[in-house]
């Protein structure tokens, strides 16, 4: 029995190796000196991160793509939490219509996600713009930055700000005082995982890039059809670094367990 | 919060932000159906038809299902093991969790560049086995249906190692020592109360994989070449080089009734086999 377990276990580690192995060969890859992707890498070299930051387009490209996320962020989290804090308090009735429908965009597959978005951004006529980005990943992280806010506004007792409503506080002063500060993880993992979301976007932002805007992801993607050159390699570096210090960021300030705890929501 | 207050009609306004948001894609949702179901002329079958008669693009259905379910049990099998050790660690949990999220939320484009890294003819694997000696002929890894269904699987993995481990942390923790108690071993346990209960968590991953490998893009076009055809990759086709919208949503049309029949019929067998052990 116990050997069956241990099995097991080898079994789960070898396999948990494996997840993040092909970005470590890459970031490997990335120091190398090299005109060629070579890992293990002969001689190391910032070769290629210097290559990436003289090219114009790279430092670009990332500025937009961290531009694009924060806004999408916020604006997501607000109109989320401005939501679901009304259904929460007035209207509990419609919560689950709501949320069905806010849901919706995931039972749609990314393909057809980025057809639906191309015509819709068309008809708006912005594509090629960063509202016309923006507007997609808005859509598209809705369903998950809904989900955090609507956990910590289902937390709070109502009787909490009831009794502040009785002591003589607004409903501005109740929602200041209270609910925002016991929101406050609820809100910052929406805002990262939002903003990680749309900073890491590819198929649907694809559909919607122009002469004048392109974001990180799909550079890396147009670059990868047509050149192999090392500058992928340290340029998905600096993605992942990204990500990962978001990740470490969402740990510190709200914990991970958001992501794994089964709460009906 | 939960009971219901008074409002004035003003604070409805609340809704209005996400309302609107949820009206463009609805609109747009609508918009796609009526434009699949049009050409210049007017109303028309022609894109279906044109997508019904050509035997190519049977291939191209086929290998999209086909690949994408490969890919969704695949996952789901490998995720138990990973969702396991983590279940089973108290200390680590966290960090072993950083190890499944950062991977999983890392561009989708990084992650299917690092397998282009590993499995091209020149790609690390290839010169691995090279200088072993095991072969002297690179092996065909990617740009076919083999480097698409490693690539997939590799990006969806760490969605239902998360899925699986929701359903495992829910498990009482007295259940596992009843079943012990009873006199059951560690695989009669796994078998009889832990594997039930956690699948609920490898259904929903096991329908959230298919339908993100079905509607692949960048996957498939990267890793499975022009040979290799997924639908989405003839839909960016569609969209970006012969510019043909309406093409593109007969194809999007067909894509969704697909996945949508297949969420359909899974979660038939999951009422199935869900009543079946009760």
């Amino acid at each position: 029995m116990s050997s069956m377990n241990r099995l097991a276990k080898v079994l789960g580690i070898v396999l948990l190796a494996s997840l993040p192995a092909p970005i470590m060969i890459v970031a490997g890859a990335s120091f190398s000196d090299s005109s060629y992707i070579q890992f293990p890498p002969e001689a190391l070299s910032l070769r290629w991160y210097r290559e990436t930051i003289i090219d114009p387009r790279w430092p670009r490209a990332f500025a937009i793509s961290i531009g694009i996320a924060a806004v999408t962020a916020v604006i997501v989290t607000a109109f989320n939490f401005m939501a679901a804090y009304y259904t929460q308090r007035y209207a509990p009735r419609i919560a689950s219509a709501l949320e069905l429908a806010i849901f919706s965009p995931l039972f749609f597959p990314h393909a057809a996600m980025g057809v639906a978005m191309v015509a819709l951004i068309a008809k708006l006529d912005l594509i090629g713009t960063a509202p016309g980005i923006i507007l997609a990943h808005l859509i598209v992280t809705l369903p998950f930055s809904y989900r955090p806010i609507h956990v910590a506004l289902r937390s709070i007792d109502p009787d909490l700000i009831r009794a502040a409503n009785v002591m003589g506080a607004s409903e501005w002063r109740a929602l200041n005082d209270i609910v925002l500060p016991m929101c406050r993880s609820g809100i910052l993992t929406s805002l990262l995982f939002a903003g990680i979301i749309s900073f890491d976007e590819v198929t649907v932002t694809m559909f919607l890039i122009g002469p004048n805007i392109t974001t990180l992801p799909v550079q890396i993607f147009s670059f990868v059809q047509d050149s192999a050159t090392p500058v992928l390699a340290a340029i998905s570096t600096i993605c992942v670094l990204v990500t990962f210090i978001a990740v470490l960021v969402l740990d510190r300030v709200a914990g991970l367990a958001f992501f794994v705890r089964r709460d009906g929501a | 919060m939960t009971e219901a207050e008074p409002a004035s009609p003003a604070k409805a306004l609340l809704l209005l932000p996400v309302l609107l948001l949820l009206a463009m894609f609805f609109a747009s949702a609508i918009h796609l159906f009526s434009s699949g179901f049009t050409d210049d002329n007017g109303w028309s079958l022609r894109y279906f038809r044109q997508i019904v008669n050509r035997p190519d693009y049977h291939v191209v259905f086929a290998r999209t299902i086909l690949s994408s379910l490969v890919v969704s049990v695949l996952s789901v099998v490998l995720s138990y093991p990973i969702a396991l050790l983590l279940w089973r660690t108290d200390r680590w949990r966290n960090t072993l969790l950083i190890v499944v999220l950062v991977p999983w939320l890392v561009s989708l484009v990084v992650r299917t560049y690092g397998w282009l890294v590993l499995l091209g003819p020149k790609g690390v694997i290839n010169a691995m086995l090279a200088w072993v000696g095991v072969i002297d002929q690179p092996l065909a890894l990617m740009f076919n249906d083999l480097g698409i269904i490693i690539g997939l699987t590799h990006v969806l993995i760490p969605f239902a190692v998360i899925s699986i481990l929701s359903s495992l942390l829910a498990i009482e923790a007295n259940l596992e020592e009843a079943s012990g108690v009873l006199g059951a071993g560690g695989y009669q346990t796994f078998r009889y109360i832990v594997l039930p209960l956690s699948l609920p968590g490898a259904f929903t991953a096991l329908m959230v994989i298919f339908l993100a490998s079905i509607g692949a893009i960048v996957t498939p076009i990267l890793l499975g070449g022009m040979s290799h055809q997924f639908v989405g990759s003839q839909i960016y086709q569609e969209v970006m080089y012969t510019f043909n919208i309406n093409k593109a949503a007969a194809w999007s049309i067909c894509l969704l009734s697909i996945s949508f029949l297949s969420l359909l019929l899974l979660k038939l067998i999951e009422r199935r086999l869900i009543k079946g052990q009760e």
